[in-house]
């Protein structure tokens, strides 16, 4: 030994076990860290890949721009590309109607147009189509055909297929097929619709600053200027205020996950420099001064960050893999760039940082009160132990068996580790409620395909009759077939329940004397039918869903967040047993509203009021009309192509038939995207916790090997002494679990009912959530101490007696 | 009447090189009642020796016999048990338990037996003691001599057969070992208890019966000390 410093050392190297469980505690706070922190890097990453996937990769849109404003943008040094997207308004080609447009070629990447056959449209007379819309059911047209095109003013022009693009999703569900003019041909068009200049900004610029100068050395007035924001938000660039809110849970949440972190090497720190009060006493005995104590405690707190810290960043580095890895392997095309083993530095710096400076100080303030132990506390082997007067008069023992109260007591009595145990389970279950939240988010206001989702829907204006409906339902690949009934109607109620908002929009409404007001707008109608109303639960707000009760008392369903023309907007603030007045060709009629939906998942087309909904018996009742407007169906596999022919066949005319199967792929991809990581967050917080129960409740049994060595001598029993390690372990678990679920709660319902207001999530009591913590932290704990147990009881006690 | 028999009693610490041979066929036998003193250098085998009476240690040969049971064939349930009832333990370092007062330290071995204590008998104990004052205090709030009179009386709660008291002295000074001597001579007079201790003090092992020493693990009796 060349300095008394290497005594850190060598005790760490004499206690292999103990040494054991204090690195992986570090380590665990240091993977949770890491790992959380990479994997929000990586989110990100692959958030941005799924955001320019649906949305395009462009980050400022500048309507109208003119010559010289495009030269100048396009000169700019943080300018990475720029190109003009022109949309002409609708037009028919070869009969059908198809949205036009037209974009620079150099921008076509950024706005996912893959040219998949023939070239990019270039001469005036030359059009790009979609390869979907290339079939004979649509535009029937090929590469080299000549097709006419009328516009939106009766101007007729001849054209050329130059090229085939992939397919679109959403034009492809909407069955409207897009067209691409080339920019000579556009220029050519007028008037044209609508002008945008999309530019993408080069990596690391601040764009807002940059859209700033922008706006001022061009002179552009502020509604010209629109931002891709859902680019720029996972860019942390936005400041919409959507995007602000979830920064800020972000940053709520990911402080939790630091405190976390610091808790959990703090505890172990802690317990592991108590049980050796006596050990430094010794030292101060031979002669150790106290800032010596203290540079020993700090060695060791720096040993065993070394060996910890490389270890955390490993596991937290794995996690993020995990991740990448599913994402990857479900769909590798939208991710192509993003490697699979991401090396986060910001996840991988804070686990480091957070690693160190919380063994610092961790390790700063055990080990001032180990130089604070006297010398002769060591040799008596009496520790201090501050008590109120109640407990010495020694009441447990006489209302519980010995072991029971002995166990609640020896937990109780040392408050500091009591209140550092508690605070390491309590912070776990607080993470784990506040990233549940974001579950809650995930699944209320990002779509995915539900049980209600139609592969295919068809839609007449004219209706689609019986027949046709019953015909459709015996194909063999076609599981399920629904229709709905749609219509405009005249709906009045009390005008109270107008949004301000709306009102607004209508500029002036009229009231009359019994407090309704004359309609200005119609509302939309739809008929559901039970299955229909059973699939809605999921986003009932208020009241119920049952045809029986509706027909037979006049009911009607409200929507909360109501379309108009897709954006969602809150037009009216129904109450359960507010009345509705509907002109009937047969005179007006009361409904009364029984249930409050959230959103319906179609838009009218029309501009309209509300949305109600009724059943199918009502709604002929109250419209006289009784043929399907829109008729859905799944398939038993979605790509059965045989069945998608047959249905093709069977149409006509009349009925569109809409293909919505590539843009519901394309949603449930970006639910995944979101779903992998916030489920991967839960998890790694869940199984980290666990491990850190387990962890801590070791090192506690360890660390009162002697006490239980005791215990045994004066004639415990094998059964009286698990009986009250288990106790005292059950009640650092339950102090633990009651406070972090009390203030998990709390953070939870702040956070779905403050953070995400504008998604209109209804806070529920995390009912299975907590019962499933209590259930998980109690059993958890109890096989935690079964092992450290079984080692001491199979050691003799002489052994246990003499070894310290 | 035997109350306590060791037959060839051995037992051997580690392999090879570090081999030890901490007691050598140790056979010898004590009667109901009796004071026993074992002495013998550092080292020797006297601790080995008591803990291996009071079955906190297995032999690595040979039987301990109390009441004619071998304590080593019970299984470690009954053991406890057979230990609380029929044994009291005290120790040079005390070893109480810092979260307990004086009174629940003293009847900590009847509520491990869920026994309600008995309580003329226990504020007796108390009283012998001299810890009437500091009935409610912790041992932290003790002196050492205060503290080993708390663990005696523990080990005196059950009443039980044999007290086995390795250095029961050796952190006190003159005065409060001489108390301590004389509370567990009056113990074992009172109750007809058989007493095994183990002593440095030359002085101390003359208040024995019988004095036995330990010397390379080998066990030899010198014969009676109080003659």
């Amino acid at each position: 030994m060349k300095n008394y410093l290497t005594l850190a050392f060598k005790y760490l190297l004499a206690h292999p076990k103990k040494t054991r469980l204090e690195v992986l505690s570090i380590a665990l706070a240091v993977a949770l860290v890491t790992g959380i922190f990479s994997m929000l890097d990586v989110f990100l990453q692959f958030q941005k890949q799924q955001i320019i996937q649906d949305y395009g990769n462009y980050h400022l849109a500048v309507a109208d721009a003119s010559e010289e404003e495009t030269a100048n943008i396009q000169n700019r040094i943080d300018v990475q590309n720029a190109g003009r997207w022109k949309s002409l308004g609708e037009g028919m080609v070869n009969g059908t109607a198809c949205q036009l447009a037209a974009l620079d070629k150099a921008f076509a990447q950024n706005m996912n147009i893959q040219v998949i056959q023939g070239r990019y449209p270039t001469e005036a007379n030359e059009i790009m189509l979609e390869q979907w819309a290339t079939e004979s059911l649509y535009l029937n047209a090929n590469i080299g055909d000549s097709v006419r095109i009328s516009f939106a003013n009766t101007i007729e022009r001849e054209f050329v297929v130059s090229g085939i693009y992939h397919d679109l999703g959403s034009t492809k569900a909407a069955g409207v097929p897009g067209v691409f003019l080339s920019a000579a041909g556009a220029n050519q068009m007028t008037p044209e619709q609508n002008s945008f200049y999309l530019v993408e900004f080069k990596k690391r610029v601040n764009i807002n600053k940059a859209v700033k100068e922008i706006k001022t050395t061009l002179n552009i007035a502020d509604d010209r200027i629109s931002l891709n924001n859902h680019l720029l938000a996972v860019m942390g660039q936005s400041d919409h205020n959507a995007a602000l809110q979830i920064y800020s849970i972000g940053v709520i949440l990911f402080c939790i996950v630091l405190i976390a972190g610091i808790v959990m090497i703090y505890n172990t720190f802690h317990i592991s420099v108590m049980e050796r009060v006596r050990q430094f006493g010794l030292l101060r005995c031979v002669g150790a001064s106290q800032a010596q104590i203290k540079k020993l405690v700090k060695r060791e707190g720096l040993t065993l960050t070394l060996w910890a810290i490389p270890l955390g960043v490993f596991a937290g580095i794995l996690m993020t893999f995990a991740c990448s890895a599913i994402l990857k392997f479900f769909n590798n095309t939208y991710f192509a760039n993003i490697p699979l083993f991401s090396i986060s530095v910001i996840g991988i710096g804070t686990g480091i940082v957070v690693g160190f400076l919380t063994v610092l100080i961790a390790s700063f303030l055990p080990a001032k009160k180990a130089a604070r132990v006297s010398p002769v506390n060591a040799v008596t082997g009496n520790v201090d132990i501050k008590i109120s007067k109640k407990k010495k008069q020694g009441f447990l023992t006489k209302i519980l068996p010995v072991e029971m109260a002995m166990g609640i007591n020896s937990a109780m009595i040392r408050k500091k580790t009591l209140f550092l145990m508690s605070c390491s389970i309590a912070l776990s279950i607080i993470l784990f409620l506040g990233f549940n939240a974001l579950v809650d988010f995930l699944h209320t206001s990002l779509k995915t395909t539900k049980p209600y989702t139609p592969d295919i829907s068809l839609i007449s204006q004219q209706g689609i009759d019986n027949e046709l409906y019953a015909k459709l339902s015996e194909i063999n690949g076609v599981k399920r077939v629904y229709g709905r009934m749609l219509g405009y109607v005249e709906a009045a109620f009390d005008a109270t329940r107008l949004s301000d908002t709306y009102k607004e929009q209508m500029k002036e409404i009229t009231v009359k004397d019994n407090g309704l007001f004359v309609p200005p707008e119609k509302s939309w109608l739809i008929s559901y039918d039970q299955r229909q109303l059973d699939w809605a639960k999921a986003d009932l707000i208020a009241g119920e869903l049952s045809e029986d009760k509706m027909n037979r008392e006049n009911g009607v369903i409200a929507v909360a967040m109501h379309l108009r023309k897709n954006v969602s907007t809150e037009t009216a603030h129904l109450q359960l047993g507010d009345k509705i007045y509907i002109d009937t060709p047969n005179g007006q009629k009361e409904l009364t509203v029984m249930g409050i939906l959230r959103k319906v998942p179609f838009s009218s087309e029309e501009l309209a009021l509300t949305t109600l909904i009724t059943t199918e018996a009502l709604f002929t009742d109250l419209t006289g009309e009784s043929a399907f407007k829109a008729v859905g169906i799944q398939l038993k596999r979605k790509n059965d192509e045989g069945t998608v022919d047959r249905i093709k066949g069977m149409v006509d005319d009349t009925i569109s038939f809409l293909d919505r199967r590539q843009k519901n792929a394309e949603i449930n991809q970006t639910f995944l995207t979101m779903a992998v990581f916030i489920y991967g967050f839960v998890t790694v917080i869940a199984f980290i916790s666990i491990l850190n129960i387990i962890n801590t409740m070791h090192t506690s049994v360890a660390s009162k090997t002697r006490y239980l060595g005791v215990m045994r001598a004066v004639g415990m029993s094998g059964t009286q002494l698990s009986k009250m390690v288990m106790i005292e372990a059950v009640t650092y678990t339950l102090s633990g679990c009651l406070a972090g679920c009390v203030f998990g709660i709390m953070l939870h319902k702040q956070l779905v009912t403050k953070g995400f207001s504008q998604f209109h999530i209804v806070w529920r009591f995390p009912l299975p959530q907590i019962i499933l913590i209590l259930l998980l932290s109690l059993l958890v704990t109890m096989f935690s101490v079964v092992r450290p147990l079984k080692r001491i009881k199979s050691r003799g006690i002489a052994e246990i007696l003499n070894s310290l | 009447m035997e109350i306590l028999k060791t037959e060839n009693l051995s037992k051997t610490y580690g392999k090879a090189e570090t081999k030890v041979e901490a007691l050598k066929n140790a056979s010898f036998s004590v009667s109901k009642g009796e004071f026993v003193s074992i002495v013998g250098p550092s080292g020797s085998g006297k601790s080995t020796l008591l803990h291996l009476m009071g079955a906190l240690d297995h032999p690595t040969s040979g039987r301990v016999l109390i009441d004619d049971r071998d304590i080593f064939k019970m299984k470690e349930e009954q053991l406890a048990v057979f230990r609380r009832r029929n044994i009291g333990f005290i120790f040079q370092a005390y070893n109480l338990v810092p979260e307990l007062n004086v009174e629940e330290n003293i009847t900590l071995p009847l509520l491990l037996d869920y026994k309600k204590p008995d309580k003329q008998y226990i504020d007796e104990l108390i009283h012998i003691l001299g810890l009437k004052e500091r009935k409610h205090h912790l041992p932290s709030q003790l002196s050492g001599g205060q503290q080993q009179r708390v663990a005696i009386g523990r080990a005196l709660a059950t009443k039980p057969a044999i007290i086995l008291a390795d250095e029961p002295t050796g952190n006190l000074d003159s005065k409060n070992s001489r108390d301590v001597i004389e509370l567990m001579k009056l113990s074992v007079d009172r109750y007809r208890q058989t007493l095994i201790m183990i002593t440095h003090n030359e002085n101390y092992a003359s208040y024995a019966e019988r004095v036995f020493q330990v010397e390379d693990g080998v066990v030899t009796e010198l014969g009676g000390g109080r003659k």
